[in-house]
C-alpha cells in the first residue's frame, strides 16, 4: 500500500526521487489520500516554472464531494506536469504511485527530500 | 469524513449489508448511511443511468395518517392537490410553514380516503409528524413509523428487469404503487425515485429487509445492477435539478422562489402557508432557484456566492457537484430575479471567477417514465 522506495509526508503525498527528468522528484498523493478522496474528477496542478516553497497550496485535487489542495513537498521549481490527468483524472485513484503522478519538481536543496517520512512512518501516523 | 460507525447515529437494518460490501458511511438526517461502495460514486452514477443501482434509502421517514378523513386532512395542510390522484397513486407535496417556508418535501402514497402513507426525509419526520399530529381532527391519528420499515430502491432502464427477476410487481404507472406479498408480508412497490431514471422505491417492514435486498441482489447480477450510495443518488439527482430539503428548498426558501409552485394546489381553499405563498406567487419572488452549468472546468459547491457580468451580488449556490454524464459542473442556485435564463454569471470557486450559464434544469434528460 505504501512502496518502501518513496518518502511521504503528513499531508499524504508520496515523493520519488529521482523523477523522470533530470534532478527532479516526482510528487502524487498516497492511496490513503486518493481512497479517502473519492472518485476524482477534476485536478487542478500547478504551472511548469512556477517556483514554490515547502508545504505551498499549489494545486487542487477534487473528487464527486469535495475538494483537496495539493502541496508542495519541499521547496523547488515545477519542472513537469502530468497533462494526462486533464482528460483522465481517474487514474488518481486507479494508479497512485504510477500514471496518477501529479508534478515534478526540481529541489532548491538536493537534501531537502531526504527529511521526509519514510513508508513506515508514514504508514504507523495512519492508524494513530 | 466519517467512515467510523458513531453510537450516536442510527443505523439501517441493512448495516450488515453494507459494511460487508465495503461501505464508506457518512451521516444523513441523524443516521449513519452509504455514502459510497468500493465501486465509487461515479461508476455507481453510471450503473444508474445505464443499467441499474439499488440504493438502501431507510433513512426516509415513514408516517401514516389514518382514520375517517384522513386524506381530506392531508389535502387542507399540504400543499399539493390530493383530489387530482386516486387511491393507489403517490404525490409530490410540500409541508409548508405559515409564512411559506418549507419544513419538508415529501411524498404522500393515498391507500384510500382514511390511509395516507406520507415519506418524509430523516431529519424531518419528527416534525412533520409532531406537526400533523397537533392540528388532527377528532379520529385521526398520524404515526411516526420512521423505524419499521426499510426503504429501497432500484433505479435505471433494467430496474423492472431486476424487479421481474425478483418476482416483484413492475409495469404500474409513474407514481402509482402496488402491494405485493413478500415471505408472507406485505411491501408496497411504487413507481417513483429521486435519480431522474425509471425505477421503483420499495417501503417494506423490517423483518424482511435483509432477504429483500439479497432477493433484488441476486436478481440484479445479470442485469448489471450495483449497490449505490447516497453520494451517487445526490449526483444523480442534481442532474435532474430535483431539490434537496435543506440545501435548495427551506424554512427560507419558499416553493415559489424555488419554482415548485407545480407541486402546490393553488385553488384549494386550505393548505399551510396558503395566504403567504399565494401573496409571494401574485407579487413574484425576490429570487429564483436556478440552474448553473460551467463554461470551464469550475465544479460549484453549495455556499458559494454567484456575481453577475458587472461583478454584482446575484446569489448563492443551494447544491452543486460535478456532473458524470455532463462531465462538467452543474448547480442549483438561488439567484435575483433579475437574473435570466441564458445569462453568464460567475461563481466563486475559492478565489477565482468561474464562468457559468444560467440554465433550466434537468441538466440531463429524465427517463422515469
Amino acid at each position: 500500500m505504501y512502496p518502501e522506495d518513496l518518502k511521504y509526508t503528513a499531508e499524504h503525498e508520496w515523493v520519488r526521487s529521482p523523477g523522470q527528468g533530470e534532478g527532479t522528484v516526482r510528487v502524487g498523493i498516497t492511496a490513503f489520500a486518493q481512497d479517502a478522496l473519492g472518485d476524482i474528477v477534476y485536478a487542478s496542478l500547478p504551472a511548469v516554472g512556477d517556483t514554490v516553497a515547502a508545504g505551498d497550496a499549489c494545486g487542487e485535487l477534487e473528487s464527486t464531494k469535495s475538494v483537496s489542495e495539493i502541496y508542495a513537498p519541499v521547496a523547488g521549481e515545477v519542472t513537469a506536469v502530468n497533462t494526462a490527468l486533464d482528460a483522465t483524472p481517474e487514474v488518481v485513484n486507479s494508479d497512485p504511485y504510477g500514471e496518477g503522478w501529479l508534478f515534478e519538481l526540481a529541489p532548491g536543496d538536493p537534501d531537502a527530500v531526504a527529511g521526509l517520512l519514510d513508508a513506515a512512518t508514514y504508514s504507523a501516523g495512519l492508524s494513530g | 469524513m466519517a467512515t467510523q460507525d458513531s453510537p450516536e447515529l442510527l443505523t439501517s437494518p441493512l448495516h450488515q449489508r453494507h459494511v460487508a460490501l465495503g461501505a464508506k458511511l457518512a451521516e444523513f438526517g441523524g443516521w449513519s448511511m452509504p455514502l459510497e461502495y468500493a465501486t465509487g460514486v461515479v461508476k455507481e452514477h453510471t450503473a444508474v443511468r445505464q443499467a441499474a443501482g439499488l440504493f438502501d434509502v431507510s433513512h426516509l421517514g415513514k408516517a401514516s395518517v389514518r382514520g375517517p378523513g384522513a386524506a381530506a386532512y392531508v389535502d387542507a395542510t399540504l400543499t399539493a392537490d390530493l383530489s387530482r390522484i386516486a387511491p393507489g397513486q403517490a404525490q409530490y407535496t410540500l409541508c409548508c410553514d405559515e409564512d411559506g417556508g418549507v419544513v419538508d418535501d415529501l411524498i404522500a402514497y393515498l391507500r384510500a380516503d382514511d390511509d395516507v402513507l406520507l415519506v418524509p426525509n430523516a431529519a424531518n419526520t419528527a416534525e412533520v409528524v409532531r406537526r400533523l399530529a397537533a392540528a388532527a381532527p377528532e379520529g385521526v391519528v398520524v404515526r411516526d413509523e420512521h423505524r419499521d420499515h426499510v426503504v429501497l430502491a432500484v433505479q435505471g432502464p433494467a430496474a423492472d428487469a431486476v424487479l421481474d427477476g425478483a418476482g416483484l410487481p413492475t409495469g404500474h404507472d409513474y407514481m402509482s404503487f402496488v402491494d405485493t406479498d413478500v415471505d408472507g408480508t406485505s411491501v408496497v412497490v411504487c413507481r417513483t425515485g429521486y435519480t431522474g431514471e425509471r425505477g421503483y422505491e420499495l417501503v417494506a417492514p423490517v423483518s424482511v429487509a435483509e432477504a429483500l435486498w439479497d432477493r433484488l441482489v441476486a436478481a440484479g447480477e445479470p442485469h448489471g445492477l450495483v449497490p449505490a450510495g447516497l453520494g451517487a443518488r445526490d449526483t444523480l439527482r442534481t442532474e435532474m435539478g430535483y431539490p434537496l430539503h435543506g440545501q435548495d428548498i427551506s424554512r427560507d426558501i419558499t416553493p415559489v422562489q424555488a419554482r415548485l409552485g407545480w407541486a402546490v394546489g393553488w385553488r384549494k381553499p386550505a393548505f399551510w402557508g396558503r395566504d403567504a405563498l399565494t401573496a409571494e406567487k401574485a407579487a413574484g419572488p425576490a429570487r429564483v432557484l436556478r440552474g448553473l452549468r460551467a463554461v470551464r472546468r469550475g465544479i460549484p459547491r453549495a455556499g458559494m456566492t454567484v456575481t453577475d457580468a458587472d461583478g454584482g451580488a446575484a446569489g448563492v449556490v443551494t447544491s452543486g457537484t460535478f456532473s458524470p454524464t455532463l462531465k462538467a459542473g452543474v448547480a442549483l442556485a438561488l439567484l435575483d430575479a433579475r437574473v435570466a435564463e441564458g445569462d453568464e454569471v460567475a461563481v466563486d470557486v475559492r478565489g477565482r471567477a468561474e464562468p457559468f450559464t444560467v440554465v433550466r434544469p434537468p441538466f440531463v434528460e429524465p427517463s422515469v417514465r
